[in-house]
């Protein structure tokens, strides 16, 4: 293997596992205050169980999402050397202020975890808020700087040489807003229908219902919500990509031919050597509307651009096609729930209902892997883009081939760990309430 | 505001190699123990660094972060050289983090707990060793200027950086210095039947920190490592290491008189005065290479990113130290007006 290829694979991999960790220990702890809200309102101690095992979720994730955000901020420097070298000076305000919320959180963490009948109630409940406010604000602000790479600004570059920085500037690149507003509502769509979807699956098996039907409705309404304004903010990402980056766009949707009216493609099979998508569903003008929002818009195809400037267009292909279309899916399910607890409670009683959604426990986070995928394929060969291909950021050293091997060795145990921990925490949540029955 | 820059580096330094350096050193000390010490210091650990031991790990991404924004160039070399090394280093936090969260946080208590006790009690004596490579490797003088690496081969641009004995020794005493802060912070944490426990590791570890201490700089000295040669000559480092040897005769009386307060300050500063006693000689100039030493000023970055970074880090520090204080003091982790 290459060592480019080599480099690409490990951050690809150890990224897909910190944003699954760091998705959860984000939201999880939205979940974790209502059921606390509800537990210091009513006192139904349904609710202290419930809180008591998601803050143990917290706490697990919050962790393991810390240490493999330590591993990805050093293996920036690592891996990309000349990349940090230029660039981290530019984008050292968002990863700066993101420590700073990282801590935060920590703190609030500590205050949350240890504090039970130690500190007075509503300030405990309090510190619980912190820790998801300052949780997300770290989200926005690493995306911030991932905006920074596929919209680079806050600097002149003349000569090879990067002038005249404004740090301010690139933490508030055109970039910024779209990808932080889509992140968040998919770190919440996949993080709540994940969540639920577990609960789900125990109120199918009939353990414990009672427990689980109040933790998958505290859940879902945060997914559903989310899901459902989701397609918004994609709408506004996909116009903003149209300007910014119309090779991404045209790998997403596989267009070759610069064309007024394009068609949009669902589906299908790509050929990169005959420039052909067979299979596909084909909607006449929706590209062009999407994109510009005027059916007859031209929209520039791939071969307007040279070929070591395109990115792989196949996987961008395919991981637009997956995110959209589980992102559609999911926005269905959320009405769904949406119609069951105002119209149709009834389908509450339903075993099909829960067994739905068990089954859509993980679509969120393959739909928000597949995204990730599209935005940074998408954006190769490009480090920064237009201005840095990722070959020139790869660090000299040879053989990171076998730093990759003890990633995946390591990363792989770890999820296997973590999700026996979480079966364990499930199990012994049963185990409790039936010994009190 | 390069000097605000660089006292936030140098206080996350200090704060990182101390608060982390104690929570390596508890696991150290686990591992070096008796199976019954075993468990009442697994007790302790939880009680006394449960609550925070997440910051004190950050300290280390504020410390790396302030380096790739206002030092890129020496940030550069580091990881260049040090990659193997620091790579370590990142798989021991990773399964130490993992595997402290497991032993407390796993729903049964059950056989699993001697896998996740045994992860924890090596990787907490893993990481440290190599932390100390690392710190060794930047000053003992076998790095390659980034700019000659074509004209080397692998293993002296990316192995010999840090595999040499200077770096190794390095490695042993930061390990060693570690589970010495362990067992000073922790004996005020403990009854009086367990306290003698610690109090017995502390004495010991104290010998290995001074002997091995010794050992490097004596290595040094003769092997004739610029930096220690340079540093033994020095009016301030000297001074500040006899110093902090000095400093253990009133740690022991006050450990004795139990008043801990006073003693986890004192092996404070004795962390305090090493680091001090090891920048001084020759600062801004740390950083060794084959061909002489390199300024942590070379190739500036921009006033505008130096303004910038330093109002961050004093709005992060405003909105940080309250808070983190006032955890420790809830949780009776510092007794601020102790009698």
């Amino acid at each position: 293997m290459e060592n480019i290829d080599a480099a690409r694979l490990q951050m690809a991999f150890t990224l897909i596992f910190h944003i699954v960790f760091a998705c959860i220990g984000m939201v999880m702890p939205f979940f974790m205050v209502v059921s606390h809200k509800k537990w210091l309102n009513t006192r139904n101690p349904i609710y202290l169980t419930l809180t008591k095992s998601w803050q143990k979720g917290v706490a697990i994730f919050f962790v393991t999402g810390a240490v493999s955000g330590t591993a990805l901020s050093f293996e920036l420097g690592l891996l990309w050397p000349e990349f940090m070298k230029h660039a981290g000076p530019i984008i050292g305000m968002p990863f700066s202020l993101e420590g700073a919320a990282f801590f935060v959180e920590a703190v609030a963490l500590g205050f949350y975890l240890y504090g039970w009948k130690k500190i007075p109630e509503t300030f405990h409940w309090f510190t619980g808020i912190i820790v998801g406010i300052s949780g997300v604000m770290s989200g926005i602000l690493v995306v911030s700087a991932n905006g920074w790479m596929n919209a680079p600004s806050g600097f002149d570059y003349i000569n090879g040489e990067f002038l005249n920085i404004d740090p301010v500037k690139a933490l508030f690149n055109p970039a910024w807003f779209n990808q932080a507003l889509h992140m968040t509502l998919a770190a919440f769509t996949a993080t709540g229908f994940a969540v639920a979807g577990i609960h789900a699956y125990q109120v199918y098996k009939k353990r414990n219902v009672e427990l689980h039907k109040k933790a998958f409705k505290i859940a879902i309404a945060f997914a559903a919500i989310a899901a459902i304004l989701q397609p918004l903010s994609g709408d506004l990402s996909a116009k903003d990509i149209a300007e910014r980056q119309p090779v991404k766009l045209a790998a997403m949707e596989a267009h070759y031919e610069t064309k007024n009216g394009a068609p949009l493609y669902i589906g299908g099979i790509v050929d990169n050597e005959t420039q052909e998508v067979k299979y596909k569903l084909e909607i006449p003008n929706a590209l062009s509307f999407l994109a510009f929002g005027d059916f007859n818009a031209e929209v520039k195809g791939l071969n307007d651009f040279p070929k070591d400037e395109q990115p792989n267009v196949a996987m961008v292909h395919y991981a637009f096609q997956t995110m959209v279309g589980l992102g559609t899916l999911l926005m269905i399910a959320g009405m769904l729930f949406f119609v069951a607890k105002y119209k149709k409670k009834s389908w509450f009683n339903m075993p099909k209902f829960w067994l739905l959604f068990a089954l859509l426990a993980p679509l969120g986070f393959v739909a928000l892997e597949a995204g990730w995928i599209v935005t940074e394929v998408g954006r190769q060969p490009w480090i920064i883009h237009n201005i840095m291909k990722t070959k020139d950021a790869i660090t000299p050293m040879p053989g990171i081939v076998f730093s990759l091997y003890t990633y995946i060795a390591v990363y792989t145990i770890l999820t296997i760990a973590v999700t026996w921990l979480m079966a364990r925490q499930i199990k012994f949540l049963n185990s409790v309430k039936t010994n009190e029955a | 505001m390069i000097y605000v820059v660089l006292a936030f580096l140098a206080v996350s330094l200090l704060l990182y190699v101390l608060l982390a350096g104690a929570d390596f050193g508890a696991g150290i000390i686990e591992l070096f123990s008796s199976k019954e010490n075993q468990a009442i210091n697994k007790k302790t650990v939880y009680q006394v660094m449960g609550p925070v031991w997440e910051a004190n790990h950050i300290w280390i991404i504020i410390l790396i972060v302030i380096l790739w924004i206002a030092f890129p160039h020496y940030y550069n070399i580091l990881v260049l050289a040090l990659h193997i090394p620091l790579t370590l280093v990142l798989l021991g936090i990773t399964l130490r983090g993992v595997a402290f969260v497991f032993r407390y946080y796993d729903a049964y208590k059950d056989s699993s707990q001697i896998l996740y006790d045994w992860m924890f009690k090596t990787s907490s004596l893993v990481t440290p060793i190599f932390l100390g490579l690392t710190m060794g490797g930047v000053v003992s003088g076998d790095i390659i200027n980034p700019s000659q690496m074509e004209n080397h081969s692998f293993l002296e641009v990316y192995v010999h950086s840090w595999f040499n004995i200077f770096s190794i020794l390095t490695g042993f005493f930061y390990a060693a210095l570690c589970a010495f802060l362990a067992s000073v912070f922790l004996i005020g944490e403990v009854d009086d039947t367990s306290k003698s426990m610690y109090m017995r590791k502390a004495s010991i570890a104290t010998i290995v920190v001074v002997s091995l201490g010794f050992i490097t700089l004596a290595y040094g000295y003769l092997s004739g490592i610029a930096f220690v040669v340079d540093f033994i000559s020095n009016i301030w480092s000297v001074s500040a290491i006899i110093v902090s040897g000095i400093l253990l005769f009133p740690l022991w009386k006050n450990i004795k008189s139990g008043r801990r307060i006073i003693s986890r300050a004192l092996a404070g500063m004795q962390i305090f005065f090493i680091l001090f006693a090891a920048t001084i000689t020759h600062f801004p100039n740390i950083l060794f290479t084959t061909n002489g030493s390199i300024s942590i000023y070379e190739h500036p970055v921009p006033d505008s990113v130096m303004n910038v970074l330093g109002i961050s880090l004093l709005i992060g520090g405003v909105l940080i130290i309250p808070g983190l204080i006032h955890l420790l003091t809830s949780f009776k982790l510092i007794k601020l007006l102790e009698k």
